[in-house]
């Protein structure tokens, strides 16, 4: 079917001004569309797919459009399926401290919302502003903070989903605690759009706590196992952080102007308890060491920064210099070693990597610069390293034309059958985002 | 050392013999088996064909690929402390019980996890760890004696999982047989957020209906510094409800808020761990904070005063560790306490929103009115999620099938208000009709979907968890009079 002949089809299913022929769109990152279609209403989600199901097209997915550098074979399916203009709350009850929202609404939307009730969603996705709580969900982003939060999968309660044929399947429910049936949500956080599209995302609420603060502590003259063995001490005393992030030189320099290894640790509590630990933090840093405090505006400019750091698809490439971003799982305190040795690979390629991990929860984020071939060589190498961890790394930021270069995602599980099973159930004409997740699903 | 030698002349139970350690390894008299005919849900019994006990996760796919080769229908059973019948051999299978396999076999403190075996049981790796400080989050009442795999397949919570979560928040990786005797790793070395779908949320609170789970990596935790526990009295269960609500919306976050109503009281003061709460009040509130000590004091003063603007009749805090888990045993073994109390009684498991607490408690106190049998109500207030314990006479013709009756319509009025029929007890058999009452059939359907990936002749566990297809509300009834006789 050529992308005029089901244009003017498709138009009959939507207002013409959601529909926009993007053939000729200049997409760096792929994951795009011959046209894009923006639905409004959870009906006209089910109106496409069912469309696309019926005429065997093609169907991206995308929020914001911030992760399409994130996996993905194909540079164009037929259809873009863009959740941008399906925004709002649906539902908030601030007793229940729950929340009903539409995919395409941004994560900041929401946590701004939410501020007058004194509630907040607990997740630190990177890129809040731009990203969309769908995007995110689908991707299973989550921040430093997770040590405290927990990632999406301890947020989410309720989804419904949109299949790939038009139903709509509905998975948990709207109470925070539920065991009937299997936990259906799981198997979408994360599962980068390959089996639905996520529609209405029901989440768990926290309070916002009456005191935070975050310190910078910067390690100038140590080496990185003491580094780690005073963190170790720490980790194992009474202190509660939210967030304690081992941050490498290069990421340390933006942040404080000095060129070493530095622990980012924050606290959330009534006064008295954040107060208490800062105290005690004061008390524990080694000679030589410094503590810089964020606190108030301060502390929010700070995070906005960081959060903002990632390399994403609303950049554009510039000149023959990529940026890249790859994600690290590794047992918690492999975290110092890795990092360690991932400035080394910063020196043999060529390339500036800026990288920060949780050694609380074994999650590491590293932004590589650099010319092509060097940043590809780099991934290469990285992830040969977290293997020699027996951990994975997954790269969440590529241009198209060198992740055929790279597998986004590395060596399928042994469970690959599994994942391929499942797939074929809820999607067996392989229509949404294909080709998009791990091995080729 | 010589074999003793196997009674039986059946065929398959001679092989099975064959794939574990010792002829006393495997039950196959019907004397013996009597013990396995049902779990903590005690309505509904059948006879299992054999028990098998491995000692080792290569005897349970040898074990599983023998029954699946043979189709045979077979399940996994740990302590089976399960509530809704999850472990109840409804087909005549072959019950794999894991409680020879309950060793633990690591820990590792400075990454914060423990890899057990299935049997092993729940409290004991608290117990383990808690002099280094340390403990394992998730408390169900049986903790004492549940395994932890139990709670991975039933996804279990406790009175403590409004802070922590339940079991799923708590899981880092799984060894997994699956219904054909495959071995798969997930969650490997405990790393999250393994690529791939996540098969690990998938299968922690799947009934042991997608495969059989031989080796554990939890996540474990660091004590809090300090812990504190109020008690407070309401003359009114609308006072009660309303303190519960407002300590949350304090933007507290307790460990645990636990209610129990009058006649839940009734029960545990005449059970094993009185505490001498006193009898005419309508409503109790036990409220745990926990965190940095330096903290507890001003949350505590506050719960106080909340509960003093709810009209409490007298609210304190624990003066000390003693008094502390006394309010705790006397809590916990409420379930049971209902013995002292009914001659039975039927424990149900249903979530509501929060807010809706004073209109649901009142519409269970008219199912009790209507049915003629009390009601007791103990429930994680916290997190909306009740216990209503149905008290009957198993004795009195008719009136078991009644209490399934009122608990059924306890469960639909949680549906109704946008609630659920189980917090974290599971279907099991108990609750497979009422699925109907939040998921549509084809929503039921796409996890039958995913159930036949894993499990595809539905050789493992059949009959649980889903209700019959296309079955209408007549059927049920039939099946639970079937179930009573």
């Amino acid at each position: 079917m050529t992308t005029t002949s089901f244009l003017d089809e498709i138009k009959s299913l939507i207002d013409e001004d959601q529909v926009i022929d993007s053939t000729k769109d200049n997409q760096p990152y792929g994951n795009s569309g011959h046209i894009t279609i923006h639905p409004q209403t959870e009906q006209e989600i089910c109106d496409i797919l069912q469309y696309a199901s019926n005429h065997h097209l093609l169907v991206n997915i995308a929020g914001a459009g911030s992760k399409r550098g994130f996996g993905g074979e194909m540079e164009s399916a037929n259809i873009l399926l863009s959740l941008e203009r399906y925004t709002g709350i649906v539902e908030h009850h601030a007793g229940d401290m729950t929340i009903t929202v539409k995919a395409g609404t941004s994560f900041q939307e929401i946590q701004n919302y939410l501020k007058p009730y004194n509630q907040k969603i607990a997740l630190d996705p990177f890129l809040p502003q731009q990203a969309t709580i769908g995007g995110l969900i689908a991707c299973n982003d989550s921040g430093p903070k997770r040590l405290g939060y927990g990632s999406a999968r301890d947020a989410v309660i309720g989804l419904r989903i949109v299949y790939p044929d038009g139903k709509v399947i509905r998975s948990g429910g709207k109470v925070v605690k539920n065991v009937a049936g299997y936990d259906m949500n799981k198997l979408f956080i994360g599962s980068m759009g390959t089996i639905g599209v996520l529609s209405e995302i029901t989440i768990k609420l926290r309070p916002v706590t009456k005191d935070e603060t975050t310190m910078l502590i910067t390690f100038p003259n140590h080496k990185i196992e003491e580094i780690k063995a005073f963190s170790i001490q720490l980790l194992d005393s009474m202190i509660e952080p939210i967030c304690f992030e081992l941050l490498n030189p290069e990421l340390t320099e933006i942040f404080s102007g000095e060129k070493s290894f530095a622990l980012l640790i924050s606290f959330e509590d009534v006064e008295k308890s954040v107060q208490y630990q800062e105290e005690y933090l004061k008390k524990q840093i080694p000679k030589n060491a410094k503590m810089k405090k964020l606190k108030g505006e301060d502390s929010a400019h700070f995070w906005q920064a960081f959060y903002q750091l990632v390399p994403n698809a609303l950049e554009n490439p510039k000149n023959e210099k990529v940026k890249a971003a790859v994600k690290i799982g590794t047992v918690n305190v492999n975290i110092a070693p890795i990092l360690k040795e991932s400035s080394l690979i910063q020196d043999t390629c060529n390339v500036k990597i800026f990288g920060h991990g949780g050694l609380g929860h074994g999650i590491m984020q590293l932004y590589i610069d650099g010319a092509e071939v060097d940043v590809i060589d780099a991934l290469k190498k990285l992830r040969s390293l977290a293997k020699m961890y027996n951990g994975y790394a997954v790269i969440r930021h590529l241009p198209f034309n060198l992740r055929k270069q790279i597998d986004t995602w590395g060596e399928k599980p042994s469970s690959f059958f599994l994942l391929e099973g499942i797939k074929e159930k809820i999607d067996p004409k392989r229509m949404l985002n294909r080709h998009r997740y791990v091995g080729g699903i | 050392m010589a074999r003793k030698k196997i009674k039986s002349k059946d065929k398959h139970i001679l092989a099975l013999s064959t794939l574990v350690n010792h002829p006393s390894a495997i039950l196959y008299e019907k004397e013996d088996l009597i013990a396995y005919d049902c779990d903590g849900f005690t309505i509904h019994k059948a006879t299992p064909k054999a028990v098998v006990f491995p000692e080792n996760t290569e005897q349970v796919a040898k074990i599983v690929k023998y029954c699946h080769d043979h189709s045979l229908p077979f399940l996994a059973r740990g302590a089976g402390t399960g509530l809704s019948g999850g472990a109840i051999p409804l087909n005549g299978e072959v019950i794999i019980s894991m409680v020879k396999m309950k060793k633990l076999l690591s820990v590792d403190l400075e990454n914060r996890r423990a890899v057990v075996e299935p049997g092993f049981v729940n409290l004991k790796l608290t117990n383990t760890i808690s002099d280094k400080g340390y403990y394992y989050a998730p408390d169900p009442s049986s903790q004492y004696c549940c395994t932890i795999g139990g709670n991975v397949a039933e996804n279990a919570g406790g009175a403590h999982c409004l802070k922590y979560g339940v079991t799923t928040n708590h899981i880092l990786g799984l060894e997994v047989v699956l219904p054909n005797g495959d071995v798969i790793e997930i969650g490997k070395n405990g790393i999250a957020d393994e690529p791939g779908y996540d098969l690990l949320g998938l299968i922690t609170g799947s009934e042991g209906t997608l495969g059989i789970v031989t080796k554990i990596t939890v996540r474990i935790l660091k004590n809090p510094e300090s812990k504190q526990t109020v008690l407070a009295y309401f003359d009114k269960v609308e006072d009660g409800s309303q303190a519960v609500s407002d300590i949350i919306s304090a933007g507290i976050v307790p460990a645990a808020l636990e209610m129990m109503d009058k006649t839940a009281i009734e029960g545990v003061e005449a059970a094993a761990f009185p505490v001498g709460h006193p009898k005419d009040i309508e409503a109790l509130l036990l409220i745990e904070v926990d965190g940095i000590e330096a903290g507890i004091g001003e949350q505590i003063e506050q719960i106080l005063q909340v509960c003093r603007n709810q009209n409490v009749r007298e609210v304190r805090a624990a003066k000390d560790e003693q008094e502390r888990a006394a309010w705790w045993a006397n809590r916990k073994t409420g379930f049971g306490a209902m013995g002292a109390i009914s001659p039975d009684y039927l424990v149900q498991d249903g979530v509501i929103p929060r807010s809706k607490l004073p209109e649901v408690l009142s519409k269970i106190n008219k199912i009790s009115e209507e049915s003629g049998l009390r009601i007791a109500n103990i429930f994680h207030a916290g997190d909306g999620n009740l216990h209503p314990l149905v008290l009957f006479d198993a004795r009195i013709p008719g009136e078991t099938e009644k209490a399934m009756e009122a608990g059924s319509a306890c469960l639909k009025v949680c549906a109704d208000v946008g609630g659920t029929i189980t917090g974290e007890h599971g279907v099991g058999i108990e609750k497979r009709e009422e699925m109907r009452f939040v998921f549509k059939d084809e929503e039921i359907q796409a996890q039958t979907d995913i159930r036949d990936v894993f499990n595809p002749d539905n050789l493992l566990n059949a009959g649980k968890l889903f209700p019959t297809p296309g079955r209408c509300a007549e059927v049920k009834k039939e099946m639970k009079a079937a179930a009573i006789s």
